[in-house]
């Protein structure tokens, strides 16, 4: 049976880490451009929540207390913060320079990172946002309303006809869609299969074939997702680079450097570029840069 | 620009936006700049800043738009901590929890909802002379920020 826990964590084993169930700690981001952040700091403190600094994050907070929820304050009402894991707040810090580009983000909804890409913007430039569903879009407008963006335009597409916009773009961030993790998703041994993951690699690669396409020479792409699953990570990025002249650029930022050998398969080098993020202070993740070769 | 500029007159402001920058889609208006106006096609689905809707031949606005009149000259209360809680979760502002009138205080007149640091939560109409000492409850509640909030639970 190529699914249930005993068979994933195997396969984690494999890859050198031992399961260990995780609590995951809710974390903010601090929108800098409607607050400085040490003002923040303040607000929040003297409204009673207890914020714990991330170590390895600008502008994130784990909430150590807080007597109410978080996304009811008025601070988070008038966009001062958003609700966003910690290593999701990773892949929008690893672009150079964003101020005054052109910005793809090609899996938008809803919209916790073109929030947060706009923010590093300072709202300048331009970012082109894309998402499939109806629903998301409409949670991402919301987001984007609150939290005062202005840089953003925001199409109802599939990015794997991202073509279709003829547009060329300097940065593009790709936050995959992805079987998750089990650190983010209690049910997830019980709900996830290889087969899923298999689709959802698939899936990854039209979405990354396509958008590569858009970037521009000398261009940043960053691919991240929220799965612990090779297919969908260094797998996918091999084949990125075995097919699509991409190459992958050191980063620096929390996280293992990736395994170049996956399940006795031997991959290019530099997959070590790559960064994995097994569950513990975070939920799981991956990211990596790439650019053309 | 006309529903607009008439919304911002009703707080006695004047808004200066460039025309040519206001993007109409079916029935919501957005605020571009040039580099944006490039970068849209009539497919979209939001651009740059929101400004509001026409919905039944009345104008909604946007938080976003709402921000723009408050730093202009305009009908503003400023409220107190607790009345900021209050007025947030959909309640309307007593007399009690002003702090500061900035322009009208005609009943009928709008005005908008203001927290000490300056922030716009909303706006509201005057339901009493706010200088009678008759007049409690001040400002009946039309729209703040906890809307956010509320449209989830709408879409969920």
């Amino acid at each position: 049976m190529m699914s249930g826990k005993e068979f994933f964590v195997n396969r984690y084993e494999k890859l050198g880490w031992k399961f260990k169930d995780i609590e995951l700690k809710q974390a903010i981001r601090v929108n800098n451009m409607n607050i400085a952040e040490e003002e923040f700091v303040k607000r929040m403190q003297a409204s009673g929540i207890e914020l714990e600094k991330i170590p390895f994050l600008k502008g994130g907070y784990w909430i150590y207390k807080s007597k109410f929820s978080v996304g009811a304050t008025p601070e988070y009402l008038l966009g001062l913060y958003s609700i966003q894991e910690a290593a999701a707040q990773i892949p929008a810090t690893l672009f150079t320079d964003l101020k005054d580009k052109m910005v793809l983000d090609a899996c938008a909804a809803p919209g916790g990172k073109t929030v947060q890409l706009a923010d590093l913007m300072r709202n300048t430039g331009v970012i082109v946002a894309l998402d499939v569903d109806k629903r998301r879009l409409t949670a991402l407008s919301n987001h984007l309303e609150r939290c005062n963006v202005h840089n953003t335009v925001v199409y109802k597409m599939d990015s794997r006809q991202a073509s279709k916009l003829n547009m060329e773009f300097d940065r593009i961030l790709l936050d995959m869609p992805c079987s998750g993790n089990f650190a983010a998703d209690k049910e997830w041994f019980k709900r996830r299969t290889i087969k899923d993951v298999e689709r959802n690699a698939k899936l990854q690669r039209e979405i990354l074939a396509e958008t590569a396409k858009l970037l521009k020479n000398n261009g940043e792409l960053v691919y991240a997702t929220c799965s612990l699953e090779p297919e969908e990570n260094e797998l996918n990025i091999n084949w990125a680079i075995e097919t699509l002249n991409l190459q992958t650029e050191k980063i620096n930022c929390y996280g293992e450097e990736a395994p170049t050998n996956i399940f006795d398969k031997q991959l290019d080098n530099s997959i070590r570029n790559c960064k994995r993020i097994w569950p513990g202070q975070t939920q799981g993740f991956f990211v990596c840069k790439l650019k053309k070769a | 620009m006309k529903p607009i500029k008439d919304f911002a007159s009703r707080f006695d402001a004047i808004i200066k936006l460039d025309e040519n920058l206001i993007v109409k889609k079916e029935n919501r208006y957005f605020l571009v700049n040039e580099n944006l106006k490039r970068a849209i096609d009539k497919d979209f689905f939001y651009a740059g800043a929101y400004l509001g809707k026409i919905r039944d031949d009345k104008f909604f606005p946007s938080f976003i738009l709402l921000r723009m009149i408050a730093k202009e000259k305009a009908n503003k209360i400023i409220v107190n901590e607790k009345t900021e809680w209050l007025f947030v979760c959909g309640r309307d502002v007593f007399k009690g929890g002003i702090i500061q009138i900035v322009g009208s205080k005609r009943r009928g007149d709008y005005a908008l909802i203001i927290n000490q640091r300056g922030e716009c939560l909303g706006f509201g109409k005057i339901l009493c002379n706010l200088d009678e000492e008759k007049c409690k409850v001040a400002v009946k509640n039309i729209l703040d920020v906890g809307d956010f909030l509320r449209r989830e639970t709408r879409q969920t």
